[in-house]
């Protein structure tokens, strides 16, 4: 549903932020793109939704160019920022003056979402704060229908019930017809709802693969004393965690944490490792 | 849903699944939540739930009426009661042994401890 | 044309009036209560509001509200946390530019007309029922009128440029850009005239610079017109919609 490739990306007079990157998304996922503060998790998103203009390389969605910010393409993208601001509106007002622009979008949903988010229609959304401000967006996000929705860091200013909300509400809200992304670094917030991990680091997509290859192909968790050898990565702090490769142990639940740091550390050694067993070489 | 990193989530579904049907919450024959509610009750991703699922017809603890959804097999119960006691035997009870050895507890302290607990139970019930 | 739809173009003009409806109202009442008071003065004496009163008073506020009204339609799209959500917004840069267009000149010079009149005729009419003034309707639609209408629609592009163009200070840098434009096109009027009309020796003597400037003048307003009216304000339309389309957050 949306390609890309060999995208590179740098502001004006500075670094390169993303060099090389090629991901396809497919619908029906809920992907997690993680990666260090300021590794171009939200750049990325920038570009994905026409913010941004790629130096180089090549981005579709739904085959179509973005570029000139197609209405068409807009039309199946929306994105939740990190950080926003909303009008001095009460919440129907800005569903009204918003929601004839996305023809997919679905008033009942909008409502019913506001509901389960303990909100009300009739609430002004300059007196709340800013975690129900993100709420207000949550919910027109996913009201529009749009085949892409972008959440970067959508938990950031949610409470802990809230954040319970959010993931039911997302499990809901993913499809067939859906592609999901959700950028954060609080790992522990989303990790039972992400089944892809887009790990970008150092400009670069570091690591790319469904959750479903990851359990079956690695370990996680504390090794007995004879599996030293076969420990890909491990925590050196107290408790001891690692990551193995699984062989012939029972599966267990990927370590997303785990899995992050040890991306950043060995990207290439568990590339390897997974690509080769995913080609059935070994 | 809180979930332990120790267990794959879709096994720890079905732990609950498991539950549920011993305590006769859900009863044999009867219709069950779809994916997706199991998905957003426990706020999962619904490919998990799916996995789940999958999981359990193939212990035919569940089976799949097309188009009406899920329902607890006829003999669902016993299915059950055969896999959480075979789990019993197999994975629980040797760490219980492991420990006991360790610790020099013997048979018949656990024994006592047992009885115990089953006239507690008698004396609440009553 | 899917990226030219005029019901979004109509939801755009929409979205960006109940936006800004708190700013409006505000200034919309404040400017008729300045008006109300001029008018009874101007009543004062002849017990009439001539056009010419009226247009001393309504050009003042049209072209400077107009201005601003432009920048404000435009303050979403520099806000480093709204502009996401506004260039995300699936409406395209000709939209953009048509719906821009459309609200700060068309239907901002009707109602900002309407409002004029209106106060202006209700001066009239309570006058007459509480002084010596006859009634009479209110004379709006002056030689003047158009003409400052004119002006506006020439230099409303120009602003609507500089709105979307420049990130910080966009009226200041706009208004000077507008200054440097304009004595650069009196400089090349005056070369052009110096050069054609040597010949006749109208550089020589006293009245050089007052003949010059008053020939440049007639040139200005002259071709210079319908320079600016045919080919000036769609030109900068067009910049506008490339600056438009170029924009990044």
């Amino acid at each position: 549903m949306i390609q890309i490739k060999d995208l590179r990306f740098y502001y004006p007079k500075s670094k390169i932020i993303l060099d090389n990157i090629t991901l396809d998304f497919a619908p029906g996922n809920i992907y997690g793109l993680f990666g260090k503060n300021g590794e171009g998790k939200s750049t990325l998103m920038k570009i994905m939704t026409g913010l941004l203009f790629p130096k180089a390389g090549y981005y579709r969605v739904l085959g179509k160019d973005i570029s000139g910010r197609n209405v068409k393409c807009l039309q199946e993208i929306f994105m939740v920022p990190e950080d926003f601001e909303l009008p001095r509106l009460k919440i129907s007002t800005y569903e009204q003056v918003n929601s004839p622009f996305y023809p997919k979008f679905s008033r009942d949903q909008f409502y019913k979402l506001i509901e389960e988010f303990k909100l009300s229609a009739d609430e002004n959304i300059s007196t709340l704060s800013f975690g129900n401000k993100k709420k207000v967006l949550i919910a027109f996000g996913i009201a529009t229908n749009t085949k892409l929705l972008l959440m970067d860091e959508p938990t950031n200013g949610l409470d802990i019930p809230s954040k319970s909300q959010f993931r039911k509400i997302m499990a809901l809200a993913v499809d067939e017809g859906k592609c999901i992304i959700i950028s954060t670094h609080q790992v522990r917030d989303l990790h039972s709802l992400i089944n892809h991990v887009v790990i970008l680091d150092q400009s670069k997509v570091a690591f790319n693969q469904p959750l479903s290859n990851i359990s079956e192909y690695l370990w996680f968790g504390k090794p007995m004393r004879d599996e030293k050898e076969s420990i890909i990565y491990s925590e050196t702090s107290f408790g001891g965690k690692a990551m193995l490769f699984r062989q012939d142990r029972d599966e267990t639940e990927v370590d997303l944490e785990l899995l992050f740091n040890a991306v950043l550390s060995e990207s290439n050694k568990i590339n390897n490792a997974l690509n080769t067993f995913h080609d059935g070489t070994i | 849903m809180d979930f332990d990193n120790s267990k794959p989530i879709y096994l720890q579904i079905v732990d609950v699944f498991y539950e549920n049907i011993l305590v006769k919450k859900w009863q044999e024959g009867e219709r069950i939540p779809s994916v997706r509610e199991i998905a957003v009750m426990v706020e999962v991703n619904p490919n998990t739930a799916i996995r789940a699922f999958t999981y359990l017809q193939e212990q035919e603890v569940i089976y799949n009426k097309r188009g009406i959804g899920y329902f607890v097999s006829e003999n669902g119960y016993n299915k059950v009661l055969d896999i959480k006691r075979k789990e019993f035997m197999e994975d629980l009870l040797p760490d219980i042994f492991k420990k006991m050895r360790l610790l020099d507890i013997k048979f018949e302290e656990v024994k006592d401890s047992f009885n115990q607990y089953l006239n507690n139970i008698d004396h609440e019930n009553k | 044309m899917e990226q030219f739809n005029v019901k979004r173009i109509g939801s755009f003009i929409y979205r960006d009036v109940i936006l800004l409806k708190g700013a409006i109202i505000t200034t919309l009442s404040v400017v008729s209560a300045i008006f109300f008071i001029v008018f009874l003065f101007s009543l004062r004496g002849d017990h009439q509001i001539t056009s010419g009163e009226f247009m001393s008073i309504f050009g003042k506020f049209y072209v400077a509200l107009g201005v601003l009204f432009i920048f404000s339609v435009f303050k979403e799209a520099h806000n480093q946390k709204s502009n996401h959500l506004y260039f995300s917004l699936p409406v395209s840069s000709y939209e953009r530019i048509a719906a821009a267009w459309l609200s700060t000149f068309v239907i901002y010079t009707l109602v900002f007309s309407i409002l004029g009149f209106l106060v202006g005729q209700i001066t009239i009419i309570l006058g007459s029922m509480f002084s010596e003034t006859n009634f009479h309707l209110l004379p709006i639609f002056s030689e003047s009128y158009w003409q400052l209408v004119k002006v506006y629609f020439v230099i409303q592009p120009v602003f609507l440029y500089g709105a979307i163009a420049f990130n910080k200070n966009r009226v200041g840098k706009t208004l000077l850009v507008v200054v440097l434009f304009v004595i650069g096109l009196i400089l090349l009027n005056m070369m052009l005239f110096g050069m054609l009309n040597y010949d006749y020796d109208v550089f020589s003597g006293e009245r050089l610079a007052s003949d010059a400037f008053d020939k440049t003048g007639q040139d200005f307003s002259g071709i210079g017109k319908g320079f600016f009216m045919g080919i000036f304000a769609p030109l900068m339309l067009l910049a506008s919609y490339f600056k438009i389309v170029e924009k990044e957050v």
